[in-house]
């Protein structure tokens, strides 16, 4: 078992009120999953996805990575988690403007103390398994949108993290754009990789094989997609 | 290797805002200019100081005829006192302990003549003592000796500017020249000295490349007295064995010339060593203030980059979150701040040393005053430059790395 949440909850205070942002949250994600994350805006999602990706800690209850407590970790051991097993990536893609693509892919091996020659190889290697060999010493300003996304992909994807966690990814593109992101996240499955995917778009969510539904703070439901459905979805992406 | 990066990063940001990362340093470029400059003028006038006293002696205490006008001369005279004498100088070495040597000298200012050239001059008759107790160098030839002494040679020693005069860049060894209506051989010529434009205690100043240098002897047989109430020499100089008796030995000398001369106070006593303490130790205080306005000006340059820097993390709040999200940890965040304070505090530190240096050379070039730079002071100065970067970087890098990563992330 990859990720198991055991009985979380979450509050924070907002000025002097304290919220109850997740409560009594149990959930499972085996290695390989491709999981969609739902729910509409104050629903908790945002709240679970950054428990998920270890920006923030649990008040109460465990979350179990890789059969590790990771709800009790200190910061530098949080960064490390984020460093090597969690892969981001956000719907204003978060790019350093200033810095060529190579360079933003690189960050997180830099961080990780990775040698200046085996950065830049897997940098480029990153950058090519996204479609975009071509394109490695552009700045995101001489980039697309599209393009910027996979940059962010490819950054994701560097250090082999266990989870790639996107964040509404196609928020900021058009439909076109989006669909081809949305491909590119189907190959990325297709080759190992654990997708975990916040949306609140249920054509986004389509994409995926599993669909959890949050509302309030609880799961509201979590099941499977219909995998015929699944299938119909990305052939006609694939055939447009 | 991440240091590599942090200063990597660093560096172009510094290059991308050049106006406003130049601002940030004014404070620190004008802390350590003026660090080197202050350091380097209190050198100088250290150094200038000592080569000063060095050539009276610091060892030494040197007795003075006073400038008395013939109306006072006569009533001084007429007291008994018959002013500064060889005798005197007899006494004083014969009684006094801790003195080791005692010379006298005569003076007088005439003209001298070689060729057709002439020039002003003052002639000092001397004891062969003198060449131990007073800083001679000489560029060509032999100093007055005792031998010179002994049998009243006709023979003198040139200062380098009079030499000049005389006999431009010829080579006066063994010339005559004509002092006053008398020749004399040439035996020795003087290297160029500095001109100490201040008086020294009650010694008057003076230009001593025109002094020619001839034994006492000789010049109490050949030359007259224009005043027939003048003292037989005009400075006695004393060394001492030991510079921490000075005071001691000053007062005992004091003491004998009272006696010897029936209380008529017709002669000064300087100790050169004493007024060079003195002078340090207003040094000390001048130094004092201006390290206060260079240690302020730095200050204020650490302020001026820890300003910039809180803006520049608000600014890259978003950016800090994103680093934090890929795996930075605060201590990451830290250092890459901190690097770039740094590196604004050692641009600031080398402009400033640059500038310190340059300032140095141009006062020495324009004005009087001397300036020596060490490179203790520039080491010095760019140490302080990089301890501001470090601490005043140290509040805004903590700040950042503090920052939440769950809110910066989404900040705007």
């Amino acid at each position: 078992m990859l990720i198991e949440i055991k009985n979380l909850y979450k509050n924070y205070f907002m000025d002097d009120v304290e919220v109850e942002a997740l409560k009594a949250i149990n959930l499972q994600i085996k290695q390989n999953e491709y999981v969609a994350i739902m729910g509409p805006s104050g629903s908790g999602k945002s709240t679970l996805m950054n428990i998920l990706g270890c920006l923030d800690t649990p008040t109460q209850g465990q979350y179990l990575f890789r059969n590790q407590d990771v709800s009790t970790l200190d910061d530098d051991s949080l960064s490390a988690m984020r460093n090597k097993e969690i892969g981001f990536v956000f719907q204003n893609f978060n790019l350093l403007s200033r810095m060529s693509a190579a360079y933003n892919v690189e960050m997180p091996l830099m961080y990780a103390g990775i040698h200046k020659n085996e950065r830049r190889e897997r940098a480029l290697k990153a950058l090519d398994r996204v479609g975009l060999a071509d394109r490695v010493e552009h700045k995101p300003s001489e980039l697309s949108g599209g393009q910027r996304q996979r940059v962010a992909i490819a950054r994701a994807l560097v250090s082999n993290p266990g989870i790639l966690l996107a964040d509404e990814p196609t928020g900021a593109l058009d439909t076109k754009t989006g669909d081809e992101i949305m491909l590119l996240f189907h190959k990325l499955h297709e080759e190992g990789n654990t997708i975990i995917l916040i949306t609140h778009e249920q054509e986004i969510a389509n994409f995926a094989h599993r669909t959890i539904h949050i509302r309030d703070g609880m799961i509201h439901s979590d099941s499977p997609n219909d995998p015929i459905l699944v299938k119909q979805k990305m052939s006609s992406l694939i055939l447009r | 290797m991440q240091f590599e990066e942090n200063i990597r990063v660093a560096i172009r940001g510094l290059i991308e805002h050049k106006f406003r990362s130049f601002l940030t340093m004014l404070g620190i470029i004008f802390g350590v200019a003026s660090v080197i400059a202050m350091l380097s003028i209190g050198e100088g006038a250290k150094r200038s100081a000592i080569a000063k006293y060095k050539d009276l002696g610091v060892n030494n205490i040197i007795v003075r005829d006073k400038q008395f006008t013939d109306e006072e001369l006569e009533e001084v005279r007429a007291k008994f006192s018959q002013g500064l004498s060889l005798n005197d100088a007899k006494v004083i070495q014969e009684i006094i302990p801790g003195v080791t040597k005692v010379a006298c000298q005569a003076e007088l200012t005439t003209d001298v003549k070689q060729a057709d050239k002439s020039a002003r001059s003052t002639i000092i008759g001397i004891t062969p003592e003198y060449i131990q107790l007073l800083n001679i160098e000489l560029e060509k030839g032999t100093f007055i000796n005792e031998d010179h002494y002994n049998r009243s040679l006709k023979v003198c020693v040139l200062g380098a500017g009079v030499a000049k005069t005389l006999f431009q860049h010829m080579n006066p060894l063994g010339k005559m020249v004509k002092v006053d209506d008398q020749w004399f051989e040439v035996v020795g010529l003087m290297k160029s000295k500095t001109l100490f434009t201040e008086t020294v205690g009650e010694l008057a100043s003076r230009d001593m490349n025109t002094d020619i240098y001839v034994p006492l002897s000789t010049y109490k047989s050949r030359f007259t007295q224009e005043n027939s109430l003048s003292s037989e020499v005009q400075q006695i100089t004393v060394q001492v064995d030991d510079s921490g008796k000075l005071l001691e030995i000053a007062e005992l000398i004091k003491g004998v010339l009272q006696r010897h001369h029936f209380n008529n106070e017709d002669y000064s006593v300087v100790i050169p060593f004493e007024l060079l303490k003195q002078e340090e130790k207003e040094r000390e205080i001048y130094n004092f203030l201006l390290g206060a306005i260079a240690a302020i000006s730095l200050l204020v340059g650490g302020i001026g980059i820890m300003n910039i820097m809180l803006a520049t993390v608000m600014e890259r709040t978003r950016e800090i979150g994103i680093r934090r999200a890929i795996g930075a940890r605060k201590s990451d965040i830290m250092s890459q701040f901190v690097t770039e304070a740094v590196a604004i505090s050692i641009t600031g530190g080398v402009i400033g040393v640059i500038l310190g240096v340059s300032l140095s050379l141009s006062i020495t070039f324009l004005t009087d005053i001397d300036t020596y730079i060490r490179a203790y002071s520039v080491i010095i100065a760019f140490g302080f430059s990089v301890l501001v970067g470090i601490s005043f970087g140290y509040l805004p890098a903590k700040n950042a790395a503090n920052l939440k990563p769950v809110d910066s992330i989404r900040y705007e």
